[in-house]
């Protein structure tokens, strides 16, 4: 299955196990990723909040080009799905802010028709490539291992932009596909809280209390990992989970998976290719436990 | 605890936080006792609007006279002047304060249509007129710093020498019992609704005020005169404000029929509300109703004057319902809503007893008389709230403090104690209410039959004798509410004994009394007040008061 | 139709029926109220009964000792915010059906908040934070007459009406993931109110507001997560209100805040580079000059290097970058 693929900054920046690991398992998903090189950043919910008609403009861009291919846009960040989700959602019920941002991308050669369907990979796992040929992929089961699921705001909040009222299951897709896996999905209060990343750079020790308490509870729940669709959100909760545990005073050390990374050990991948030894918290306790060296 | 104060208002609605506004821009050290949190008050379910005659098109006359008319002449006519003159520069006021009321087209405020009015004279914020103003009124009063005993709930008013000079509340949070001393208290403490089943009421609406005044002897009057709303929803009794027929929604029967047409050709949906009651209870009664309900269809108005202008309402509609109002008419009947009665009070908010004021709905000025127009009771709360706000101030300037009230306080100790020491005998506080509100709205509703009345004062009679003895299923301090339950169907009790006696006596059919043996109006022998005053053995004691007739004589009244 | 409710029951004064068993505490930062138990009813209702018809049916036949605050029960007055299935509902609007999970409803006070009893919480924070944020018109001079309105577009007046319809629930502070690990913060509820007086066009002291809104505790504790405009009842939607306040305050020049100088930095490196660039985004929202707080992210940068996951030092360009400069450039407004 084709898709226009969006990496997002993150994933070609300080998460780059992201990127390589989305790759490695296309493959077996029968995912043909067709990258939108040149597509802008979605601001992150920055430029929306500050100077909407830009961020119409730059989402409706990514948008078009998606369009052109022909193809449904994939995303592999919470965040780039909720901005993206978002300004779709706008541009194709308001007809001013679809018109304004037309006449901004005209100069540039793009039109963007409200065509486009954007989704996670998470989505696409259960809504398109299947279920079935998920389960089919699976060469080692993850058994014994306790994942806990951290889903990131955006692609639970706002709903309706999401279509979550009509898809309300898309809410539980990571329990279930960590069941799938044959690890056993860890229930905690704050599988769909708030990582704390949108305000790491201007309130950073509120932002690791947040992350950190998220992680301390999965931990107390007994997690032994745990596994998010979203890359900002492994920001917080990796890269800075040594700082989260001195500011909440608690020993964390948790290791946080992308979701492609989980995938990919479950489809019988090395721990190198899905670059699981590029995180700040050792992965090393959760490979040991589905009998792996690192 | 005694605490002192110059004012205590009793109440944190609309009239009771406009009367504290007020007592304190007075001078007086004001404090307001409230068993809820003021923004949980009552006022805030007012939706459709408040009515002032502004602009040169309209006049006050014109507003007293729709005012005097819908009351079926029983509306004391001085007072009615007092309220329709002094409405626009209360509204303004409100404006000024920062209510965010509906604008025309020139940016000036802009009206809406409502029942009884030859004029559209209603101003509005959407369909929640009644919480802008509640919250536009608590902002107020935050910034002036007047002191609120919040949950804090009243158990009795203190009398010295046949004076008002203060009350005993309990603290809800810690169930301590407090005296509070003042030298006037305004009782501004909303209505009755939990007396009927069903009712558009808040369960709050426990008519502590109408009992707690008149077991300290003051009158209370025109207690006979309750108010079903025409449109409240089916099954749970929610108010359907009559906004959507003031915006031009239809009433249909099980035959598509507008059937207003038979009873108000003129005013149509739009007729008074006691005469659009009666109306659905016919249909219903003749079996062209659709279960006991008739519909309210505003489907023609558009989606945009739905969502915008009666938002709350559908909203309503769909959480209970299940109905889109944009798509189909909803079950409506008649439904209790308002007490016209009250303590009995002057111009000024004063009652008969010294020190003791009363403002909103528990009071009666009259200017509600025998039926209230919708979007009059908002401009009632504000007009006589501001003004019983200044006469309570002013008192409170030339009365001594008192330095009593110990021996009260002991007593309410002793008796909320005997009260709590009750053994349970199997009958529930709850069960009680239900019962007696049920039989409320089935033999004191929107008929009375002289047979029915009777039979109403004497299943009181026993309820009273069971009341006795029931129990407080809580023996605990803190938030004690089944304790203030208690307290509340005791309330109940002298408010549906008033009711009952004031409906026997009016051998008549006005406003909201209809009577079945007595079906016309009589102005030869009923243009008058009644009043009850609680005796010395604390029977109810029946008295008339001529109504005040300034410039409208009596006319028939057709919409 | 018969339903299962659990309900969270707390008395300070340590009575408790039989049947109430002790609850785990949780976890934080939704520790704030003490440990409660547990006690199941069962209730016999209609199928679109809500929480709050259960909760009243067990108060007044079953066990009269719940506390629990109501009146409207029609969405209206704010009382019944509790927390159903451990989100912030108001009881009146949950429908059992919708909400019976695994045969059952849990009820609880939320214990984001301090608990007075059962599922009477205490109120105070929420009423504080109201309280400070000035919710009050500060009439703009000349006020008309006592006989006269303000003129002002009815648009301008619509534009307020979602604020004014906050019932002052508190769902939304209950669940604010900010409040949980910030006392300080202001809060949804309080901060669309300030919306509601600050672009009133009736009042003096917006740019006033502004100001003490771009404070620590304001607009830019907000962790931007729609947990509010999930849980409000009303549709007030606060997080868009604090975001309209952002945009506000930062017109207005209140732009000496990290929150702003994040935007700044992120706008800067969407522009040149058409991407986001994570090395230069922290710095610069701290301020280049704010030597003790650029120290406390060194540990950080040291694990991301330990674990080579550093940006490239040198920011690399998405292909195609001229069209993003020009799509900047042609919007206009903030950021060209």
């Amino acid at each position: 299955m084709k898709v226009a693929f969006w990496p997002g900054c993150v994933s070609k920046g300080a998460c780059p196990e992201l990127y390589v690991s989305t790759k490695a398992i296309a493959g077996p998903l029968g995912l043909e990723l067709k990258e939108l090189e040149s597509a802008p950043c979605t601001g992150a919910g920055v430029l929306s909040e500050q100077n909407p008609p830009l961020a119409d403009a730059l989402n409706g861009l990514t948008l078009a080009m998606a369009e052109s291919e022909g193809a449904s846009l994939m995303t592999i960040c919470s965040t780039c799905q909720g901005v993206l989700s978002q300004h779709n959602h706008y541009l194709k019920n308001d007809k001013e802010r679809m018109e304004r941002a037309n006449a901004t991308l005209a100069p540039q050669g793009f039109t963007y028709r409200g065509t486009t369907t954007v989704k996670h990979m998470l989505w696409m796992l259960f809504e398109d490539i299947g279920i079935d040929r998920v389960a089919a992929a699976i060469k080692r089961k993850l058994t014994g291992l306790k994942v806990a699921p951290f889903y990131g705001c955006y692609i639970l909040r706002p709903s309706e932009a999401l279509g979550l009222k009509e898809r309300p299951e898309r809410k539980t897709y990571l329990e279930k596909l960590i069941a799938l896996l044959g690890a056993e999905p860890v229930e905690y209060r704050g599988a769909t809280k708030c990582c704390g990343f949108p305000m790491a750079t201007f309130n950073r020790d509120k932002a690791l209390a947040m992350g950190g308490n998220h992680i301390s509870e999965a931990k107390e729940k007994g997690a032994d990992v745990l596994v998010t669709p979203c890359p900002l959100c492994h920001l917080n909760l990796d890269a800075q989970q040594p700082d989260a545990a001195r500011v909440i005073k608690k020993t964390l050390d948790v290791p946080i998976f992308h979701l492609p990374q989980l995938l990919g050990l479950a489809f019988g991948m090395e721990p190198d290719e899905l670059r699981l030894n590029h995180h700040v918290v050792s992965t090393k306790g959760v490979l040991e436990k589905v009998e792996l060296k690192v | 605890m005694t605490k002192d104060h110059d004012v205590i208002v009793l109440g944190a609605g609309l009239a009771g936080m406009r009367a504290a506004l007020e007592a304190a821009r007075h001078g007086a050290d004001v404090a307001i006792v409230t068993k809820v949190h003021p923004i949980r008050s009552h006022s805030s379910a007012a939706q459709g609007g408040i009515n002032a005659a502004i602009g040169e098109t309209d006049s006050w006359e014109s507003h007293a006279f729709d005012t005097v008319k819908g009351s079926d002449y029983l509306a004391d006519q001085d007072a009615v002047e007092v309220m329709t003159q002094e409405a626009p520069g209360d509204i303004i006021e409100f404006e000024h304060m920062g209510v965010i009321f509906y604008r025309g087209p020139d940016g000036k405020l802009g009206t809406r249509a409502f029942g009884g009015a030859s004029q559209a004279r209603t101003y509005f914020v959407g369909d929640i007129t009644g919480q802008a103003l509640l919250v536009t009124l608590y902002d107020q009063i935050l910034k002036a710093g007047v002191k609120v005993y919040e949950e804090w709930f009243a158990t009795s008013l203190y009398m010295e020498n046949g004076g008002c000079r203060g009350l005993v509340a309990i603290e809800m949070v810690t169930g301590e019992l407090h005296l509070l001393r003042a030298k006037a208290v305004v009782v501004a403490s909303g209505g009755l609704g939990r007396l009927y089943e069903p009712s558009t009421n808040a369960l709050i609406c426990t008519g502590d005020g109408y009992s707690l005044a008149y077991r300290a002897g003051a009158p209370l009057m025109d207690m006979e005169m309750v108010q079903y709303h025409p449109t409240t929803l089916a099954g749970s009794g929610f108010l359907m404000t009559e906004a959507a027929r003031g915006e031009g929604g239809y009433l249909l029967n099980s035959e598509g029929e507008r059937f207003m047409k038979r009873y108000a050709p003129n005013k149509m949906e739009l007729a008074a509300r006691d005469v659009t009651s009666r109306a659905e209870a016919t249909e219903i009664a003749e079996g062209r109703g659709i279960d006991g309900n008739v519909l309210l269809d505003v489907r023609h108005l558009g989606p945009e004057v739905i969502l915008k202008k009666l938002p709350q309402i559908h909203e309503m509609a769909l959480d209970y319902l299940g109905i889109d109002m944009v798509k189909d008419p909803v079950p409506v009947r008649p439904g209790m809503h308002y007490q016209m009665g009250g303590i009995r009070t002057d111009v000024h908010g004063a009652s008969k007893i010294a020190g003791l004021y009363a403002a909103g709905e528990v009071a009666c000025v009259s200017v509600h008389g025998g039926n209230r127009l919708g979007a009059n009771s908002l401009l009632d709360t504000i007009v006589f709230g501001r003004r019983s706000g200044k006469a309570s101030a002013e008192y409170a300037k030339q009365t001594p403090a008192s330095t009593g009230g110990e021996e009260l306080l002991r007593a309410e100790q002793e008796r909320l104690q005997a009260l709590l020491a009750r053994p349970y005998t199997g009958e529930t506080p709850a069960g009680l209410r239900l019962e007696l509100a049920t039989m409320m709205d089935a033999k004191v509703g929107l008929y009375r039959t002289d047979a029915g009345l009777h039979e109403a004062l004497d299943a009181l009679a026993g309820y009273r004798k069971r009341y006795a003895t029931i129990a407080v299923g809580d023996k605990g301090r803190v938030f004690n509410q089944a304790l203030t339950f208690a307290l509340e169907l005791g309330f109940l009790l002298d408010c549906g004994e008033t009711i009952i006696r004031s409906a026997i006596e009016r051998k008549e059919s006005r406003g909201a009394h209809t009577h079945v043996e007595h079906p016309d109006r009589n102005d030869v022998d009923w243009l008058k007040h009644t009043i009850l005053t609680r005796a010395a053995d604390g029977q109810a004691e029946i008295s008339f008061a001529p109504v005040k007739i300034t410039r409208w004589k009596p006319e028939v009244r057709t919409y | 139709m018969q339903f299962t409710i659990e309900v969270g029951r707390y008395n300070p004064e340590g009575i408790y029926p039989d049947d109430a068993a002790p609850g785990q505490p949780y976890p934080a930062p939704w520790d704030r109220s003490p440990a409660r138990r547990y006690q199941t009813f069962t209730v016999d209702l209609p199928e679109h009964a809500v929480v709050l018809d259960a909760l009243i049916q067990i108060r007044e036949y079953q066990d009269q000792s719940l506390a629990v605050r109501c009146a409207c029960r029609s969405a209206i007055c704010g009382s019944c915010a509790m927390w159903v299935n451990g989100h912030a509902h108001l009881a009146c609007k949950s429908k059992l059906h919708e909400f019976t999970k695994d045969g059952k409803t849990r009820v609880e006070s939320p214990p984001s908040m301090p608990l007075i009893r059962d599922l009477v919480c205490d109120m105070a924070p929420f009423w504080d934070k109201h309280l400070a944020v000035k919710p009050w018109l500060q009439n703009k001079k000349p006020v008309p007459p006592a006989n006269q309105e303000y003129t002002v577009p009815n648009a301008s007046m619509e534009e307020l009406i979602q604020e004014v319809s906050c019932i002052s629930c508190g769902a939304c502070l209950m669940d604010c993931e900010s409040f949980a690990v910030n006392q300080e913060f202001l809060g949804p509820q309080a901060l669309a109110q300030a919306y509601r007086y600050a672009g009133d066009p009736r009042d003096a002291e917006t740019k006033e507001r502004l100001g003490e809104l771009s404070k620590s505790g304001g607009i830019w504790d907000c962790t931007h997560c729609y947990e509010c405009v999930t849980q409000c009842p009303k549709g007030v939607a606060p997080l868009e209100q604090i975001l309209k306040l952002r945009r506000m305050a930062v017109d207005a020049g209140f732009t000496d805040n990290p929150g702003t100088r994040h935007a700044d930095a992120f706008a800067e490196s969407v522009r040149d580079s058409g991407r986001l660039n994570e090395l230069t985004l922290m710095p610069k929202s701290i301020g280049f000059f704010n030597v003790v707080e650029q120290l406390k992210t060194l540990p950080s940068a040291f694990n991301l290097i330990r674990a080579g996951k550093l940006p490239p030092l040198i920011h690399k360009k998405i292909p195609g970058v001229n069209r993003i400069k020009a799509i900047f450039e042609r919007v206009g407004g903030r950021f060209k």
